[in-house]
């Protein structure tokens, strides 16, 4: 069940956001609704990959928190132009493999 | 046969650059079982071609799941998920094994517990300096790791420079022995 909070919005975006809700002939608060539930995803998604990039989390870390499967993290982190996080010195201190 | 702990990030690299059967021949690939699920649940075989694979090689035996007992566990000094907290607990616990892993949090980890580490361009540069793999399929393995893998450039450009180096090394013996290589 949906649930009233306040927050206050700059004037000029609140007009903005009125003036497009009147335009599309859109339900006000349905489309607020959705607004956030579309930008609080997409936030989240990107906050919790700058923690991977960071080291912060791992891969898995990232996959769990987001629901997804390890095998689309890649595909993720190319449709962001992101890459793995690990670095150049990561590289020149690995192990060689015994022969 | 050497032992090598690996991880699901290593285990899903692996896969995508056509390696994984080559490595788990010649390696007594050791993985923790919160990393099997998590790489190769029964939803993800049914999705995902190389999570078969690595449940055909699960059940054939050539990766070996082992679990790992709670009251072993390890007191990380930065929190890891569970599959990649067991691997590293699992390196520790067969004698600081060599564990494989392409995440960043983890190799931290590792560096902390003087686990030895590998990721996954340095094993495709070393299966050729062992002679396991041609220089064709380790140049062509670097650069899927590049665009599916998701590599970051500049350890492509050096994984790359590493292979022609180890290349060159061996045209040169094999000159000098009157061989050549490929």
């Amino acid at each position: 069940m949906a649930k009233p909070t306040t927050i206050r919005i700059p004037e000029d975006l609140l007009n903005e956001i009125d003036q497009f809700v009147q335009e599309s002939n859109l339900d006000r608060s349905a489309y607020l609704r959705e607004v956030l539930r579309k930008g609080f995803s997409l936030d989240k998604e990107d906050r919790l990959l700058l923690k991977y990039v960071r080291k912060e989390l791992g891969q898995m870390e990232v996959c769990q928190e987001l629901k997804w499967d390890p095998w689309q993290f890649l595909a993720h982190l190319k449709a962001r132009n992101l890459y793995l996080n690990v670095e150049l010195e990561d590289w020149l201190d690995a192990a060689e493999l015994p022969s | 046969m050497s032992q090598m702990v690996v991880d699901s990030s290593t285990l899903i690299l692996l896969a995508k650059c056509g390696l994984l059967q080559t490595v788990c021949d010649l390696f007594d690939v050791v993985v923790p079982k919160a990393v099997n699920i998590e790489v190769a649940s029964e939803d993800l075989v049914k999705n995902y071609p190389d999570a078969a694979l690595i449940s055909d090689l699960t059940s054939k035996g050539a990766i070996k799941v082992q679990s790992i007992v709670s009251s072993e566990r390890l007191k990380p000094p930065l929190s890891l998920h569970k599959g990649e907290e067991d691997a590293l607990l699992l390196a520790v616990k067969l004698g600081r094994l060599l564990l494989a892993t392409d995440d960043g949090k983890a190799i931290k980890a590792a560096r902390f517990f003087k686990v030895p580490f590998i990721i996954t361009p340095k094993i495709v540069v070393e299966l050729f300096r062992l002679q396991k793999i041609s220089f064709k399929k380790a140049r062509e393995s670097l650069e899927k790791l590049a665009k599916i893998g998701r590599y970051s450039p500049e350890i492509i450009a050096d994984a790359l420079v590493s292979l022609m180096e180890e290349k060159d090394g061996k045209t040169n013996n094999h000159k000098d022995t009157g061989r050549l290589i490929e």
